[in-house]
């Protein structure tokens, strides 16, 4: 269903980006993890200071992409 | 895929394995129930039997844990005592050999209602709303249905304390703070999204040519619901209401900022059952068993359902 | 989805194809308006109780707003909240002391509850039964079971400590499970662990039975040692359900409150105060509502990016 819904834009802009959902769902998954691990780890205050937006952007990346065909 | 067929599989365990096997899992299951096991018998030991040291694992019964949470009393001097008629019960004997008399029933009856009152309720509204879902999201065509599941499941996610906050606030503002019917509210929108992905799973199990067939019979589409889906989803309904009824009997992060003494339920009490100089031990011992006993019982009922239940209905077996 | 697509037009097209008598109650109303009326209480029930208050935190996160001054004039203060938390290293702190708590409690709650699921799994005599006794402890009342682990650990009377100094031969008194800055992280892991190693055994369970006979027959007849048919089958194949489960845990142990909050209620000092801990102090002791509410949207976002990681592990155990 949303294949078909989704396929003309999916083949427009395939030139510059294939817009699958797994590699970008993986990414968008690697981001949320990488947000967590700087909120929780006791090194580094930069990290802990960027890991609220960190874990914002992935949440948000992965809403989007989860919406891209498989 | 019988146990026949598995005992002449070549990859069937040998007995030696099998008996080692159930050996280390009885043994964790022995130890793993000690505490539990270890509240119930405090709840039948007297206040200094259950902070004796060495700990008494042999002690003389007694229901004083039983008496001090249903009631509560004041220490009388000695003459004081010997003035009173003598004691026509049992219970009033044993408060008096501690020089105390019965001041009156404690809180623990209300707060047990408050919690049959709002774990019954919330579970009512949120299985029936979450069958009506559920079965909406199994057979028809929604709109943005994967992102609305997922918004449904994630709510049930959320940190109670976060939740608090604004519910707090709203409550103040619309007079529900410290009610039954802004628990059973609240409690029912944290239990819908257990209920409506659970009873999806059941309900995609029911084949529709049911449905269909009532409806080539001259059925509405709800009479259908209820005359062919309901009686096949009865199993799957029970289940989920038992999952729902847990959830709202063991709730406490809500009871204990939202409640205070008109709609406090029983998690939040319990820690506060004192005694002269402390927690009362054997009377917090007794409200737990008194508590527990009600999951244990649920417990054996869904041993089946289980899976599903903490899987969202994602794992079936 | 194809499912999906059939069973709506299905009707339709039964009630194109029988006598209009029939066909009108099919009809009566259209598919799309029965859906919302199945769906709608439920959307709308969470829309007042979650989305409402949800915009209302996002708001209050933004303003000076307190509580316990509700008439006092509201100022917008930006996104300063989120940088004074961001900034803030008590806040740190407590995301440290939950990260402590959540990697224990996974660690020990994975091994144990693998290995009891491993060993359920060899079909033993009994095993549905003993599997029932385990799971009790999942089934009980955080708060309850915090609470009487309070009893459990004290340091003169308590069980914990007496069978502890009676293994080990440490006097009982000696030690304070809540009561010492450097015991207290792990009573908690211990309770958190009871509790939940039956639950990541129940999931490790399901995804054991998942896999098929005939692949330890075909490993059997290729005379792969059961060390390497461990390695190479029961564990990958085990593994997505090993990954849900511990998702799981990680969510509910990173909002950790009820156990917590009674067993130790942060303390002694801020030596266990998980994230949770800080944020009712906040909330609910200190009424700083605007600070605290930026806290929560930050562990919301949290936990919904988790969630999003979580079902997608639910569909990839549901295929199997």
């Amino acid at each position: 269903m949303s294949d078909q819904t989704a396929a003309p834009r999916a083949s427009l802009l395939s030139r510059f980006l294939r817009l699958r959902r797994g590699p970008w769902e993986n990414l968008a998954t690697i981001l949320i993890g990488l947000g967590v691990v700087m909120l929780m780890q006791p090194f580094s205050a930069t990290a802990y200071a960027y890991s609220f937006i960190t874990i914002l952007a992935g949440t948000a990346m992965f809403a989007i992409v989860s919406h891209f065909p498989e | 895929m019988s146990g026949l067929s598995q005992a002449h599989s070549v990859v069937a365990p040998s007995t030696a394995t099998r008996r080692i096997a159930g050996a280390i899992v009885i043994v964790y299951a022995l130890v793993t129930l000690i505490p539990l096991l270890w509240i119930i018998a405090t709840s039948f030991k007297t206040p200094p039997d259950s902070i004796a040291y060495p700990p008494k694992i042999v002690f003389t019964p007694s229901l004083e844990g039983y008496v001090n949470l249903f009631t509560t009393r004041t220490r009388q001097s000695p003459e004081m005592l010997a003035q009173l008629p003598p004691p026509t019960t049992w219970y009033d004997k044993l408060v008096r050999s501690r020089n105390m008399v019965i001041a009156g029933p404690s809180n623990v009856i209300p707060r047990f209602v408050n919690s049959i009152i709002i774990a019954f309720g919330s579970t009512f509204l949120a299985v029936f709303l979450g069958t009506l879902a559920a079965y909406g999201f199994s057979r028809f065509r929604v709109p943005l249905k994967d992102d609305l599941l997922f918004f449904i499941l994630s709510t049930r996610m959320m940190p109670p304390i976060a939740v608090a906050i604004p519910i707090y606030l709203m409550y103040r503002e619309i007079g529900l703070t410290d009610t039954k019917l802004g628990m059973i509210l609240l409690y029912t929108a944290v239990n819908v999204s257990l209920a409506v992905w659970l009873l999806k799973g059941f309900i995609d199990e029911i084949p529709r040519e049911y449905e269909e067939a009532a409806m080539i019979d001259g059925y509405t589409r709800l009479q259908a619901f209820r005359k062919a889906v309901l009686p096949q989803a009865a199993t799957g309904i029970a289940a989920t209401a038992i999952f729902c009824l847990i959830f709202a009997w063991n709730e406490y992060a809500f009871a204990v900022l939202l409640t205070s003494g008109n709609a406090q339920t029983m998690p939040p009490f319990i820690p506060f059952i004192i005694g002269e100089g402390g927690q009362d031990w054997p009377a917090v011992a007794a409200a737990t068993t008194l508590f527990v006993i009600p999951i244990l019982v649920f417990t054996i009922l869904l041993r089946k359902h289980l899976l599903r239940g903490i899987t969202f209905g994602a794992v079936r077996k | 989805m194809t499912e999906t697509t059939t069973s709506s037009a299905l009707p339709e097209k039964l009630a194109g194809a029988t006598p209009e008598v029939i066909a009108r109650p099919i009809r009566g109303l259209s598919d799309k308006a029965i859906a919302w009326f199945f769906i709608g209480p439920t959307i709308l029930l969470l829309l007042a109780i979650n989305i409402f208050p949800l915009i209302w935190t996002i708001w209050l996160s933004f303003t000076n707003y307190r509580a316990n001054r509700p008439n006092a004039e509201v100022k917008m203060v930006g996104l300063d909240w989120y940088h004074r938390i961001l900034g803030d290293g008590d806040v740190w702190l407590a995301m440290q002391t939950t990260a402590h708590f959540v990697v224990w409690t996974i660690i020990i709650e994975t091994v144990l509850g693998f290995g009891l699921a491993w060993l359920i799994d060899k079909k033993f005599r009994g095993h549905g039964l003993w599997t029932t006794v385990i799971l009790i402890p999942m089934m009980l009342s955080p708060a309850v079971v915090g609470n009487f682990w309070t009893f459990l650990y004290q340091p003169q009377s308590g069980l914990f400590n007496y069978v502890v100094g009676f293994l080990t031969g440490i006097d009982p008194s000696s030690f304070q499970m809540l009561g010492s800055v450097r015991l207290s992280p792990w009573a908690i892991v211990i309770v958190d662990a009871w509790m939940w190693t039956p639950y990541v055994m129940l999931i490790c369970l399901a995804g054991l039975r998942s896999i098929p006979d005939y692949i330890y027959e075909a490993a059997e007849v290729d005379r792969a040692s059961p060390w390497r048919q461990f390695w190479s089958i029961t564990l990958p194949m085990a593994l997505p359900f090993i990954m849900l489960a511990v998702l799981f845990r990680g969510i509910e142990n990173f909002k950790m409150f009820d156990m917590v909050n009674l067993l130790t209620g942060g303390g002694p000092g801020s030596t266990t105060e998980v994230v949770s801990i800080t944020l009712k102090r906040q909330a609910f002791e200190s009424w700083r509502t605007g600070y605290s509410s930026a806290l929560a949207i930050i562990l919301f976002v949290t936990v919904f990016g988790l969630a999003n990681i979580y079902v997608k592990a639910l569909n990839r155990v549901k295929q199997r």
